[in-house]
């Protein structure tokens, strides 16, 4: 496509009066030899849109940039289609309104106000004029190097079934709510017939408003309606040995339980254990890994397993397991050591086969003496939840019996809260806050004497009764073993779960079912302990999640959170060295490299972050609309003022998900910051290439800022590692710096979230006093 | 002492508690705050009440309520009640368990349990119906009612006053009895086995307290409660003074009734009843204004005040009828006064006119224990 650029600079929301706008149509007319330059008091009024049609129609402007407000805004209103490139340029949000105007310009703006063009306004402040100029410069060689992206297109075929995971209530509940809007499911359950743990429950917490009664199960109806259903294919007395591929066209091999296949999926190969050998010999003198014998024989995660079934997306919904306290950890409780001592989950199956014969039952819910408040391992308001239900258990089957609750914290959130009132008004349940230090034999019968401190009766107290139950907790499958069983090179389970004390990752705040592996989507007590109410509600939220990944990945769609982007990185693999770190640095696992260790991009599996982009010492890997080339060429574009000018230049690479907003937001809000720093929006820090920094510095920048999100164990990334990853990489920063004898100060990431928009200013001018300090770039002029 | 501190909760003293009708319905709702205990202006502050009160009696831990003084130095002001955040009402379960409180320490609890029963008031009238019945027609008074309106004429003072002192002394001696469980309980609780000292100067800070009403000053929520229970209470006194002041004219003075319109007795005797009236109608009239907030009370709080009511008004009428000369009205009412005024006596241990009896001792006990200190 012939490029016509089209540049079109606005006067509104202050810009018209503050800056010198016949100097910035000079940079586009004199130094891009831009067509067509044009300015308009207001390009987001109707007037202002028809003038740019009119350009696109009548002239064949067909790449635009439009020299404004931010991006953010009017984005529909700057919508010219599929077939032009529209690039804008922020000169409201991060030009005048967040930086020094002088009061004789608001004056003689107003005067000149009527005038068109070559009225050349006096009082202009000067940084803020360069930096209009600058970013004007930007946004030309940004759309000069931009193309237009083609969606992905796969010779293999997409399908659009979904595979559930689990056939406990939470799957069959994913696998219905799926099944109705017309998408075929598949059930795969590892036991002999579904249900889960709901199918041997005596009654179930409360499912409807107001919600304070217990309800009889619910679990067969489910069954009959998910058996019967036209949509839903049922696979029990199965387990998943691999899966392969990627979303719109997963290939899943099953397998007997427990036996072992040919396709059981490898485990992750660690440095130094690899066949072929790498050049890293860090670990060359470590311990030689012996391979298990049993996976010998698995084949590569490349190969392709010719039975393997085909799937569009997957819900996991593999649900939880019991805590198992070892032997010792609860012998103060008298666990392992009287059989009347039990767990909440025993408890359940003792009172769904019939008559509670204990007529006093202490419900313990947290085992921590005096010394720790804590509630058993993986404990949560469901725990509270069920000893509230089962402590009606054994007043209702024994007249005159009583069930005591021992807690240090009893949740009972939202409208559980009912429930508790509820359970509270049984005249046999007994509640107090205490710390339970020990249960021992009573010295008649079977009875068992509970110790408790610190009661809110006021006092030590001992209550004598026929049996304890312990509220321990329930733990998520993905703790045990890979459950997804992955043949990605990255491994076969979900990544990082040791954050999460085994749940199935995701930023639960922002995008609860996504998991690091896109198309499986968790829903249900894998993901978050929670009740059978809210586990329809996730499990209803992830099969939507699958059906979103379905209808994106067959349109060559990224699915989150760029949901709609159709580029996707390229590789240039003529110039790959193999050194396999964008497969290693895919926060995703889009890429499998092969025996040789080239990568293998899976498109469908990629959120277009650009950390690959980023991690690429060869810079092969580029998107057509997200570029090495388009980004270093923008830095190129700003003109860095010679040393005697005596004004600094500092490049501030944004990442557009929270610290782009928030800069945006500082303008709305007025804030004021320094004039000499240029932003330029990335995807992702992770997407950083450090070219960027050294060629900056290399051409005499002052200072390189990175503003990006939280990173850690609360990381706020939306591509989870980008931020972090870019941090890692500042350690090959500081060598490049070394080399061109420069202070490590002058290149700083900061992590900021959304809603910090008002330490922007702050942060910016604490890196100015920074770049202070150190003085000019040496490299000025070179 | 393995089992020094093992706890039996007595289910069937919280279902007695929450049952429909036993004044603790809202107990169970409680969730242990303790905003009751903050807003309480007449708590002390060591151990402050209604809070742990509250989780002992949904424990049914009956004998630690019974032998605890601060369920009776509740003055039911029902600030907890109007501030409590979950409805639990700490006002309303400490009047119920000051009810069973009574009926546990008075004797023969055959009584107490007819007095908290609608279904024990029709026995329990039949008693001086029966008394006073039997002394008119066995004596055969309705055959000599001609003439000027005496009510000497109807029973003869003397069997008045013999039945009044038969009630009198055992109702002495069952608050006697009551009393002296209730401190032992008291005593048991604290873990003592008697009091140091004498409890005298704890006696006379009790009734000082109590003459000028100290402690019922501080509510604030029903605060108008307090004067109208001062009323009743000096009225009650100002009777008390006038029965006396009878009794030495009848038998110091050989003086006979009816007494002359301006003899000061008699003025007396109009201004207590009109403090009775007055009092007794603000504390009803309070008890409607305040039901949304402090509730509406149990029968046990009802049957007592509609027993004062009537005293005061037969007494009233009984006085107006005679003026005005309708005899069989006069003596319907006087008899009906006369059984009215043996139950609010004869029953007094066992209806809530026992507080008076219980709320001070608690109070002298509670004096004792801080004058220990």
């Amino acid at each position: 496509m012939e490029k016509k650029i089209g540049v079109y600079i606005c006067e509104g929301c202050d810009i018209g009066e503050n800056l010198d706008m016949a100097k910035l149509q000079e940079i586009a007319t004199k130094e891009y030899k831009v067509p067509v330059v044009k300015t308009h008091r207001a390009f987001c009024s109707s007037d202002g849109v028809d003038l740019i049609k009119k350009d696109i129609q009548e002239d064949g402007v067909n790449t635009i940039v439009v020299a404004a407000c931010s991006h953010r805004i009017f984005y529909d209103v700057f919508d010219f289609g599929a077939d032009t490139i529209t690039e804008r340029v922020n000169l409201r949000e991060q030009v005048v309104w967040s930086h020094p105007v002088p009061k004789e310009a608001e004056s003689s703006g107003e005067s000149s106000g009527g005038g068109e063009e070559g009225e050349a306004a006096t009082g202009v402040d000067e940084d803020t004029q360069m930096l209009a100029e600058d970013y004007i410069r930007m946004g030309i060689v940004k759309v000069q190097k931009k193309e237009t992206p083609v969606p992905y297109q796969s010779e293999d075929e997409f399908v659009n079934n979904i595979m559930v995971i689990g056939g406990g209530f939470t799957g069959m509940t994913a696998a219905l709510e799926a099944a109705e809007t017309g998408y075929p499911v598949t059930i795969v359950e590892r036991q002999k017939e579904l249900g889960g743990f709901a199918k041997k429950i005596r009654q179930q917490l409360p499912m409807k408003t107001p919600f304070n009664t217990l309800e009889e199960p619910t679990i067969q109806g489910l069954i009959d309606k998910v058996s019967n259903h036209d949509n839903i294919t049922i696979k029990t007395n199965i387990e998943i040995a691999r899966i392969s591929g990627a979303p719109g066209q997963f290939l899943v091999s099953f397998k007997e339980p427990g036996s072992k296949t040919e396709w059981d999926v490898p485990p992750k190969l660690e440095e130094g254990e690899e066949a072929c050998g790498t050049t890293d010999a860090k670990d060359a003198s470590g311990d030689a890994v012996e391979p298990a014998a049993d996976q010998v024989n698995c084949a590569d995660i490349l190969s392709v397993d010719p039975d393997a079934e085909k799937f569009g997306a997957v819900v996991v919904a593999a649900g939880w397991r019991p805590y198992e306290p070892s032997e010792e950890e609860f012998k103060h409780l008298g666990l392992g050591k009287f059989k009347n001592v039990v767990t909440n989950v025993q408890f359940e199956e003792m009172a769904a086969k019939g008559r509670i014969e204990a007529k006093s039952v202490a419900f313990i819910q947290s085992p921590g003496r005096e010394s720790d408040d804590s509630d058993f391992p993986y404990c949560s308001s469901v725990t509270s939840l069920v000893s509230l239900k089962q402590a009606q258990y054994v007043t209702r089957d024994n007249p005159g019996g009583k069930a005591y609750v021992f807690y240090q914290h009893m949740r009972t959130p939202g409208l559980y809260e009912n429930f508790y009132k509820a359970a509270q008004q049984n005249d046999a349940v007994f509640l107090t806050k205490g710390a339970v230090t020990s249960v021992g034999a009573s010295g008649d019968d079977d009875q068992l004497l509970v110790s408790v401190d610190n009661t809110l009766l006021g006092e030590s107290i001992k209550v004598s009764v026929d049996m304890v139950v312990l509220a321990t907790g329930m733990v998520p499958s993905t703790q045990f073993e890979p459950v997804i069983n992955l043949a990605y090179r990255q491994g076969p389970e979900f990544k990082d779960l040791e954050l999460f004390s085994g749940y199935c990752d995701s930023n639960f705040i922002c995008f609860p079912y996504e998991t690091r592996r896109t198309g499986i989507y968790a829903a249900g007590c894998v993901r978050q302990t929670m009740t059978m109410a809210e586990c329809v509600e996730d499990a209803t939220g992830a099969a939507l999640k699958a059906i979103q990944c379905l209808e994106s990945s067959n349109r060559g769609m990224a699915v989150h959170p760029r949901s709609g982007d159709v580029s996707y990185p390229e590789f240039f693999f003529q110039r790959c060295t193999q050194c396999k770190r964008c497969t290693e640095e895919c926060p995703f696992g889009a890429l499998d490299d092969d025996e040789k260790g080239t990568p293998k991009p899976n498109i469908t599996r990629c959120r277009r972050c650009g950390t690959c982009m980023g991690a690429c010492p060869e810079r092969i890997v580029s998107f057509k609309d997200y570029s090495i080339d388009m980004i270093g060429s923008m830095v190129k574009a700003i003109e860095v003022p010679e040393e005697d000018e005596e004004k600094y230049r500092v490049l501030c690479l944004v990442c557009e998900n929270d610290a782009y907003p928030a800069i945006d937001m500082a303008g709305m809000k007025g804030l004021k910051y320094s004039a000499d720093v240029r932003f330029i929006q990335v995807r992702c820090l992770g997407s950083v290439n450090v070219v960027w920094i050294a060629d900056a510095l290399a051409s005499g920048f002052d200072g390189v800022m990175l503003i990006g999100c939280r990173y850690g164990d609360d990381y706020q990334c939306h591509f989870t590692k980008g931020s972090e990853l870019c941090n890692r990489r500042m350690d090959n920063v500081g060598e490049t710096l070394q080399r061109l004898a420069l202070e490590s100060e002058r290149v700083q990431q900061i992590q900021l979230s959304i809603d910090e928009y008002d330490k922007i200013p702050e942060e910016i001018n604490k890196f100015m006093e920074v770049i202070d300090s150190v003085g000019f770039n040496p490299m000025k002029g070179f | 002492m393995a089992n020094a501190n093992l706890i039996q909760p007595d289910l069937d003293f919280v279902k007695e508690l929450t049952v429909e009708g036993g004044g603790g319905e809202s107990l169970k709702k409680c969730f242990q705050c303790a905003t009751c205990s903050v807003v309480c202006n007449v708590t002390h502050t060591d151990r402050p009440f209604p809070r742990k009160e509250m989780v002992w009696a949904q424990w049914g831990l009956k004998d630690k309520l019974l032998g605890d003084p601060d369920v009776w130095l509740c003055h039911q002001c029902s600030d907890c009640t109007a501030y409590c955040p979950r409805g639990a009402k700490p006002g309303e379960v400490l009047g119920a368990i000051r009810k069973i409180s009574i009926q546990n320490n008075s004797w023969p609890s055959a009584i107490g349990k007819l007095v908290a029963s609608p279904s024990g008031l029709i026995p329990l009238l039949m008693v001086p119906i029966f008394i006073f019945g039997a002394v008119i027609l066995g004596l055969g008074r309705l055959n000599h009612l001609e003439g000027p309106i005496v009510y000497e004429k109807l029973v003869p003072i003397p069997a008045v006053d013999a039945i009044f002192m038969t009630a009198a002394l055992f109702a002495a001696l069952s608050f006697f009895t009551g009393i002296k469980k209730f401190w032992k309980a008291m005593l048991d609780a604290t873990g003592r086995e008697s009091v140091r000292g004498s409890v005298v100067p704890a006696i006379i800070a009790a009734l000082s307290e109590i003459i000028a009403h100290k402690r019922f000053d501080k509510c604030e929520v029903t605060s108008a409660r307090a004067s109208a229970h001062k009323l009743v209470f000096w009225g009650f006194a100002g009777l008390a003074v006038t029965t006396t002041w009878a009794l030495v004219y009848l038998y110091g003075f050989h003086l006979e009734s009816p007494y002359s319109l301006i003899n000061p007795m008699k003025w007396l005797a109009f201004a207590s009843m009109c403090s009775l009236l007055y009092g007794i109608y603000k504390v009803v009239s309070n008890r409607k204004d305040n039901a949304e907030k402090a509730g509406e009370g149990s029968y046990f709080d009802w049957l007592f005040i509609w027993l004062v009511v009537l005293v005061g008004a037969t007494g009233a009428m009984s006085w107006g009828i005679r003026l005005l000369g309708i005899a069989p009205l006069a003596y319907l009412t006087y008899f009906t006064h006369l059984v009215l005024v043996f139950s609010l006596f004869a029953y007094a241990p066992f209806s809530k006119m026992a507080h008076m009896v219980y709320r001070t001792t608690a109070m002298v006990f509670a004096h004792h224990v801080d004058m220990e200190k």
